[in-house]
């Protein structure tokens, strides 16, 4: 049996070529939109447009070069990378040039590029060698270990350049090791902490969240009990305490200590029969929980610098930002709903034109798109996005070879975590962590570092029926 | 090889279309469903420039130009765009103000509705051009700022203020009644600029500019497509003739009372004086005006109180021409009736008393001689006419002439703030004498023109201008006609719409004829002018607080006549002192253009008297 020849042109994904070409192109007619100035040409390369249209150039060049190299290269050399790619950061952590309050530049004089986005795809690259390995699986505490080592060590050295919105995008590779067999619970428990967060963040007032979780709690333990008549009353004193707890100030606590006293009672009740395993866990998460709850608000304070802290407000307690501080988001929200169901139209958007929106063709740039398109292109652009994310996913599943099922995974895990942050940043749903939109966003290290990701899984997949040939 | 958790790619790919789900969710409610965004978006980029039209000048009937329009600017600021260090100092002290004004003028309470710090309001309005063409120069140095050229109105003579008026900040219950209305703009408050506010303001016209995000202009907002020009007023010629106007005055000089000449044939105000009068220059839109306001109404005089609309005196003895009229048109009187007066009306313990004079002949020789008993007589036969005890009759066909000629109402005229002066009505009498009858002796003052009976200066002067024309008249009025761009807009309809009497033309010849004996040989022959025949005739408006009201009514020449005139002069006495010179001097300026020497010596009198109560 002789197998087919494989050819790159006929086997090149050309759907999510296609995809990553429509984005491209959008974000070239947008950042032109941006810096268009009425008087220089479409190709000034001392432009925005013309700097974004040369680096285009670069970035399809480098792709196609890509895909026209063996595939087993980056299998081979993933860990070489990722280790220059470390040496690259640590260099700039030294050596580094400031740009707008990170210390995260590289500077060959003529050219000067971003590490930190090249981190992103590097490691992928040293995940997905690790976990492809034949005996490693996340089932074992030193592999799970040994994985969020590999995602922490760039994502630490990217926070010490000062650069937290990038170093937090290293958190989305957690999806690639939830779907290499990372054990669930973690999530469950991380999900628990970052929802115990926001909501304590959300809420100047901690006792309504504690009078929430000690009730949450108990009716887990009062549903594990299967006994109608208990469940109605219990539902009864529920609302009892709701009520008696939005009563007065004073009544408050008497509210929460009655709902403090229901769980104790059920947690021995629970106790004393043979599933004891919930009630501890839930007594001891209460308990968790709660002190964590107190404790948030005053971390937020101490640990997170000012502007950070602003940036959390403006997300979480839009009433409590300052005007200064919520400026950006004010200003994009109003851009984006100004643009109506069809927008003002090309090169019509004038609070992109008079710019309103800071960095409005680096990390704004969808407000272009909300103001001049509409939500026809607000929908089009997240729905583009939707598709290329699912396109990624398919063709991870589709792969034969671990190491490129898990490259994959974490092509979609990065782009997914930029898309929704950035896109939801811009309409005020995160927070402002000043991360670009891949392929849309002005700036040619992120472009190219994109284009790189993207690129080597099309060529991986491109070569999937050649494996164990 | 073995995939045991193939299926979490499920989850993977719920959580992408869940997270796109609610990015759409989200862009749709900002860009579908929830305008605010764009308001405020759209209240902050584009700024509206309101574009004052210059409102209509005004000119008089030779087209001399009394009122002008001269530039002064509104500063408008838009609080949060104000730079937190901008030179206060220097701008204080451009503008001429202190720090504390500044802060009080920048500072609004902006959780009230009335200002918003995105929008734009007036920071200091009035500034004169002197002072804003200094400030001007650095006005880019304060971002925020921006002026609004207003048109506030100057007066090119000292005079007229009563007729032309003033203009002044709309109220706030304008505001609510009339949508056109802004905060902040002009509009007449008095005179001519009220009459004819809606002529003369023309049409504010709106600009669309883009700000950019420092606040700065940079363009017009979608290449100025919806913008609007503004439309300038129009010119307004009016009825007068500034000159007779400036010549009443200075003959009322020192002296309370009121001048109103009609030209008889169209009913065109030729001057309207009412004394004591203003510098309308004082009342001009401008930061000292609240001052001026403020002791203007405060003087006891009330030189803003116009007595040529609002002051209503007895007529006296001016009415009894129009008491003949009626009688004859009555036929309880022929022109040649002669009436004996013993001194007076005796009827019963009823006296009214007269002077000496020759027996009255005819209608003519009593009116010459103003003889009370002729009018007393002819007034009773008028409502005896039905019958000693059906008065009331009698009454209401005698005021049913008496409105004919304009009295006992506001005249319809384009002159806002008239008084309607009085006729009493039978009504009225039955209600005064509680149902009792009442009968012709009762209220036989109203026959010389005294008791209930009351008229404004303007009424005294259109009954002139009717019994001048024989028995009709135009509405008096003060505008003559609109222009705009060469285009010409003719005055209301109603104000061209002749009212007749119904009095037969042949019995106005008898009163001509008596009033033209009164100049010639009666009470009032210091009122001749040499070649013109005058007609007219005194009266005196009793006056219980003190010296009577002189009165005269006069018209010239007695065929065709060009002027119709009433002078009321306040505590002047009788009517042949001061008033009739008066008149005379007014005829003789406006037919003449000047004073003849031989009459000099009366016109220095009367520009010299000082008759104050």
């Amino acid at each position: 049996m002789t197998r087919r020849r494989a050819t790159t042109t006929r086997d090149l994904d050309w759907m999510t070529l296609s995809l990553y070409l429509a984005l491209v192109a959008t974000g070239l007619s947008m950042v032109y939109a941006v810096s268009f100035d009425g008087v220089s040409e479409f190709y000034d390369l001392s432009t925005r447009h013309g700097s974004q249209l040369l680096w285009t150039g670069i970035s399809i060049i480098i792709g196609f070069t890509i895909i026209i190299l063996d595939s087993k290269f980056y299998q081979t050399f993933a860990n070489p990378i990722y280790l220059f790619i470390i040496l690259c950061l640590i260099y700039v952590l030294v050596f580094g040039r400031i740009v707008a309050g990170s210390k995260s530049w590289v500077d060959f004089g003529f050219f000067r590029f971003q590490p930190s986005e090249f981190a992103k795809f590097a490691t992928c690259l040293a995940l997905a060698s690790y976990l492809s390995g034949y005996k490693y699986t996340l089932q074992n505490i030193r592999a799970q270990l040994t994985a969020l080592g590999i995602i922490l060590l760039p994502m630490v050295l990217i926070l010490l350049q000062g650069d937290a919105g990038s170093a937090l995008v290293f958190t989305s590779l957690l999806i690639v090791l939830y779907r290499e067999g990372m054990p669930l619970p973690i999530y469950i428990l991380g999900g628990t902490v970052v929802g115990l967060s926001i909501t304590a963040l959300m809420f100047d007032d901690a006792l309504p969240i504690l009078l929430g979780l000690s009730l949450l709690a108990s009716s887990i333990i009062v549903f594990s009990f299967k006994n109608i008549q208990n469940r109605i009353g219990f539902a009864l004193a529920v609302v009892g305490i709701v009520l008696v707890f939005n009563y007065s100030e004073t009544l408050r606590y008497v509210a929460l200590g009655a709902s403090g006293l229901i769980f104790l009672i059920l947690f021995f009740i629970k106790m004393a029969t043979k599933n004891r395993q919930l009630a501890i866990v839930l007594g001891i998460g209460l308990v968790l929980s709660s002190a964590y709850v107190f404790s948030v608000n005053y971390a937020f304070y101490k640990v997170l610098k000012p502007h950070q802290q602003d940036r959390v407000l403006v997300w979480l307690r839009p009433d409590k930002a300052s005007v200064a501080a919520s400026y950006n988001v004010t200003w994009s929200k109003r851009a984006i709903g100004s643009g109506g169901l069809t927008g003002k139209g090309f090169l019509q958007g004038n609070i992109t034109k008079l710019d309103y929106v800071p960095a409005q063709e680096t990390d704004f740039i969808f407000c272009t798109i909300g103001e001049e398109q509409g939500f026809v292109g607000s929908f089009s652009v997240i729905a583009l996005y939707l598709l290329l994310l699912l396109r990624i996913v398919f063709i991870a599943e589709r792969q034969r070879s671990k190491f490129t099922r898990i490259y994959g995974y974490g092509v979609a895990s990065v782009l997914f975590f930029h898309f929704l942050i950035n896109i939801g940043m811009t309409m005020g749903l995160m927070p402002v962590i000043g991360i670009p939109l891949p392929y849309l966003s002005y700036g040619g290290s992120s472009l190219l570092a994109f284009t790189i990701l993207l690129a080597i899984l099309l060529k991986m997949d491109s070569n999937r029926l050649l494996e164990f040939r | 090889m073995q995939d045991q958790f193939q299926g979490r790619r499920f989850i993977i790919q719920i959580i992408f279309v869940f997270a796109a789900i609610f990015l759409i969710g989200k862009a749709a409610q900002l860009q579908l469903f929830d305008s605010s965004y764009q308001k405020a978006a759209s209240s902050y980029v584009v700024q509206e420039l309101n574009i004052y039209p210059s409102r209509g000048l005004i000119f008089d009937r030779d087209s001399n130009l009394l009122v002008n329009n001269e530039a002064m600017y509104d500063l408008m600021v838009t609080y949060n765009q104000v730079s937190p260090d901008m030179d206060t100092a220097k701008f204080c002290d451009l503008l001429g103000i202190s720090k504390q004004a500044f802060l009080k003028n920048l500072n609004k309470d902006f959780r009230s509705n009335k200002y918003s710090p995105f929008k734009p309001f007036v920071f200091l309005s009035k500034i004169s051009s002197e002072t804003y063409a200094k400030f001007q120069e650095s006005l880019y140095e304060f971002p925020g700022f921006y002026a609004e050229l207003r048109n506030v109105r100057g007066y090119e003579y000292n005079s007229g203020a009563h007729v032309l008026g003033y203009t002044g900040e709309v109220s706030p219950l304008k505001l609510e009644q009339d949508k056109y209305y802004r905060r902040g703009d002009y509009i007449g408050i008095s005179g001519l600029e009220l009459a004819y506010e809606k002529e003369l303001r023309g049409r504010r016209g709106v600009q669309y500019l883009l700000r950019n995000n420092l606040g700065r202009v940079v363009g017009p907002y979608e290449n100025g497509r919806r913008d609007t020009a503004a439309v300038s007023g129009y010119d307004l010629y009016s009825t007068l003739d500034i000159e007779l106007q400036r010549y009443g005055e200075k003959l009322l000089q020192n002296k309370r009372g009121a001048i109103i000449a009609i030209e008889p044939a169209t009913g065109e105000i030729l001057a309207m004086v009412s004394a004591p009068s203003y510098n309308p220059n004082l009342l001009r839109i401008g930061r000292e005006r609240g001052e001026a306001f403020a002791k203007l109404s405060q003087d006891e005089a009330k030189p803003l109180f116009n007595r040529a609309l609002s002051a209503q005196y007895p007529p006296g003895s001016i009415f009894k021409p129009v008491v003949a009229l009626i009688a004859m048109q009555e036929e309880v009187s022929s022109p040649f009736r002669t009436i004996g007066c013993r001194g007076g009306y005796y009827y019963k313990s009823l006296h009214v008393g007269c002077h000496g004079h020759p027996t009255a002949t005819s209608v003519s020789m009593a009116i010459q001689h103003s003889c009370n008993a002729y009018f007393c007589q002819v007034f009773r036969d008028i409502v005896d006419k039905n019958g000693f005890s059906r008065a009331n009759i009698g009454l209401d066909t005698f005021n049913s002439h008496l409105y004919s000629f304009g009295l006992g109402r506001r005249l319809e005229s384009d002159i806002p703030n008239q008084l309607p002066g009085n006729v009493p009505t039978s009504e009225y009498y039955t209600k005064l004498y509680k149902g009792n009858s009442w009968a012709s002796p009762y209220i036989i003052s109203l026959g010389i023109g005294q008791g209930e009976l009351l008229m404004t200066p303007l009424q005294m002067a259109n009954m002139t201008a009717t019994i001048a024309n024989r028995g009709f008249y135009y509405p008096p009025h003060l505008a003559k006609f609109f222009k705009h761009n060469n285009e010409i807009m003719p005055i209301p309809e109603n104000l061209r719409t002749k009212n007749s009497t119904k009095i037969n033309r042949e019995y106005f010849s008898y009163v001509v004829d008596g009033m033209e004996d009164v100049v010639k040989a009666g009470t009032a022959r210091i009122a001749q002018i040499p070649d013109v025949s005058v007609c007219g005739k005194t009266g005196t408006a009793e006056n219980p607080h003190g010296e009577d009201h002189s009165v005269f009514v006069a018209f010239a020449p007695k065929e065709n006549p060009k002027i119709a005139i009433a002078v009321f002069v306040e505590n002047a006495s009788w009517g042949g002192t001061y008033a009739a010179p008066i008149a005379s001097l007014m005829i003789e300026q406006y037919l003449k253009g000047e004073v003849s020497d031989s009459r000099k010596y009366l016109e220095k009198r009367m520009f010299d008297a000082v008759i104050l109560p």
